[in-house]
């Protein structure tokens, strides 16, 4: 049986308008924010929840973290109802939002620590060896000391994921964790969690809009909109399906070269360089590159394939979302 | 027990955090003791002008406010985390971190805050009740003693119960919180007060709806040797459990309004 288990889960939410002139009852709008979402993730994965805002990607954490009762669909985490079961279900795992602390802002985060000890009834000693280890893996030592308010975003990030794992939780979701940090931050970060999930085998479900968060960690990708799953599988055939547009950046011994291309590649000049856009679906790349190389003496290329956010905006405007 | 132990060390941390802030701290608690000062003064004005209030004399009014101001500020200290944090805790969505843990989130929304200003306010009630037993000439017995502890103790769970009121109105997000605090602060300022000294509506407000008199009216009587409407003295031990079923009562509407939220989201 796998570790999450999801079927057909719905949840609308009743939205009150603001009241209309000479109504006397505020209409009632209900929005959809799940519409029967299956999905299974086992043991040990690592999987990338993306979609767009509003998609509903927060409520299935909500759920699955049990802190919101569901319309209806059967949710199984490790054999438990979440919301039926919260306080035995929450103590097994660990949920990190990138805006919102749980830490205690006024003390240092070696007391905060102290207190979730206390919360989630960890044994001393066990304690001790994990936040050993979390503050080596997280570089956290010198900060133990130091309010929480004095740390930089990034520091409080990481100070808050060592938190959130102290109870060594066996699922971890992870609500945007890299939003607004900087770039050491984000690999400090990525490098992190790839770690706790080799090493002690954490199940991880991340949202969240960074694509490179999700390249670099997840193999596996679920894409939600409008409360429906639309893509569920290895992130290579997503970007495959969606990989319309590649561009070749070419510069001839001559620069007035105009290569032969074939239909569909449009040319366009940059100083002494050509950018040639093609779709690979339909122009095979070696195709492209033989039919350069019979025009003239190439000097220098690259290809690059399209910028993944390009690819995801492009992927959601053919979903319609 | 380990929810004590939590409650212990979480007040420990708040108190680190106050602490972080000295001369605000000081000034804020300096301005309480104006506040209740000048509540206290209201007491000693009544007193100078009038001698008597129905069969109350000065020793007796003094111990009625003190019993008041002691369980009153108790509570609003301690209970911190419901009164004045709740909304907030709502409003940004700190109720859903709580609901995290593994823990009952009465528990951690009582650890979430606490109000250590209180402390002059309260400082303020024990002078007032000193000065009412020595006036009254009240003689100790361990009787009296437990009335006293019990009138304290359930008194704190009714003025609980009525901040449960404000959290579960907050929950609903309803917005006329007025109408709790008319029964919660206007219960404090009244019944700060004995009850018979009202005209009968107030009474049954404050005997039946949010019972004050029967939580500290009738014990602190009982204690003075003058006894609310000539109550017998069992009364002053029976009637305070009223405190503990009010709370338990708000408590259940607490926890169905939980569920609510729960469902709805946030």
């Amino acid at each position: 049986m796998s570790y999450i288990q999801v079927e057909h889960l719905r949840k609308t939410f009743t939205v009150r308008m603001k009241r209309e002139k000479g109504h006397v009852l505020r209409e009632k709008n209900t929005v959809t924010a799940l519409q029967d979402i299956s999905f299974q993730i086992g043991q040990g994965e690592l999987v990338g929840y993306i979609g767009p805002n509003g998609a509903g990607k927060s409520t299935t954490v909500k759920i699955l973290s049990g802190i919101l009762t569901p319309d209806g669909g059967k949710v199984l985490v490790d054999g438990r109802i979440p919301w039926e079961e919260r306080r035995e279900h929450v103590r097994r795992i660990g949920v990190v939002f990138g805006q919102r602390m749980q830490l205690w802002w006024d003390v240092p985060i070696l007391d905060s620590y102290a207190l979730l000890r206390e919360i989630y009834r960890i044994p001393e000693a066990d304690y001790r060896k994990r936040l050993g280890e979390l503050t080596e893996a997280l570089q956290l030592e010198e900060l133990l000391r130091v309010p929480l308010r004095q740390l930089s975003l990034g520091q409080r990030m990481r100070a808050e994921l060592c938190g959130s794992l102290l109870h060594r939780p066996g699922l971890l979701f992870l609500d945007e964790p890299t939003i607004g940090l900087d770039a050491v931050s984000k690999l400090a970060l990525r490098d992190f969690l790839k770690w706790e999930n080799r090493e002690n085998g954490t199940t991880v479900l991340l949202t969240t809009h960074d694509m490179e968060d999700v390249a670099a960690l997840c193999s596996r990708v679920m894409v939600l909109g409008h409360g429906q799953k639309l893509y569920d599988g290895e992130l290579t055939g997503l970007l495959r399906k969606y990989d319309t547009s590649r561009t070749v950046t070419v510069r001839f011994e001559n620069p007035d070269t105009v290569p032969d291309l074939p239909d569909g590649a449009v040319l366009s000049r940059e100083g002494d360089q050509l950018k040639i856009q093609y779709a690979p679906q339909e122009i095979p790349t070696p195709e492209l590159l033989a039919r350069l190389q019979k025009t003239g003496i190439i000097r220098e290329m690259t290809i690059q394939p399209q910028n993944i956010d390009y690819l995801i905006a492009s992927m959601y405007r053919e979903m319609d979302l | 027990m380990n929810t004590i132990r939590l409650y212990l060390r979480s007040m420990r941390m708040l108190m680190k955090c106050q602490l972080e802030y000295p001369v605000f701290f000081i000034l804020q608690t300096l301005a309480q003791l104006v506040m209740e000062g000048g509540e206290m003064m209201a007491v000693i004005l009544i007193i100078d002008r009038f001698d008597q209030v129905n069969q109350w004399e000065a020793g007796d009014l003094f111990f009625f406010f003190g019993i008041m101001s002691v369980t009153f500020y108790l509570t609003e200290c301690f209970g911190r985390g419901l009164t004045g944090n709740f909304p907030s805790l709502v409003r940004t969505g700190m109720l859903d971190t709580l609901l995290l843990r593994p823990r009952g989130v009465m528990t951690q929304v009582l650890c979430s805050a606490v109000d250590p200003r209180r402390i002059t306010c309260i400082a303020v009630g024990t002078a007032s009740l000193i000065i009412g037993c020595s006036l009254a000439r009240v003689q100790w017995t361990l009787l009296k003693a437990a009335a006293m502890a019990e009138a304290v103790a359930f008194g704190s769970m009714l003025i609980l119960g009525l901040f449960a009121v404000e959290a579960v109105f907050c929950i609903y997000s309803v917005k006329s919180v007025e109408l709790v605090n008319a029964l919660s602060y206007g219960g404090r300022s009244a019944c700060e007060y004995p009850i018979d000294i009202y005209p009968r509506p107030l009474r049954i407000l404050f005997t039946a709806v949010a019972p004050f008199a029967l939580v500290l009216h009738a014990p602190a009587s009982y204690i003075l040797d003058k006894p609310i409407y000539g109550w017998p003295a069992w009364t002053a031990f029976v009637c305070p459990l009223a405190g503990a079923a009010f709370y338990g009562l708000i408590y259940c509407i607490f926890r169905k309004a939980m569920r609510y939220y729960r469902s709805t989201g946030s």
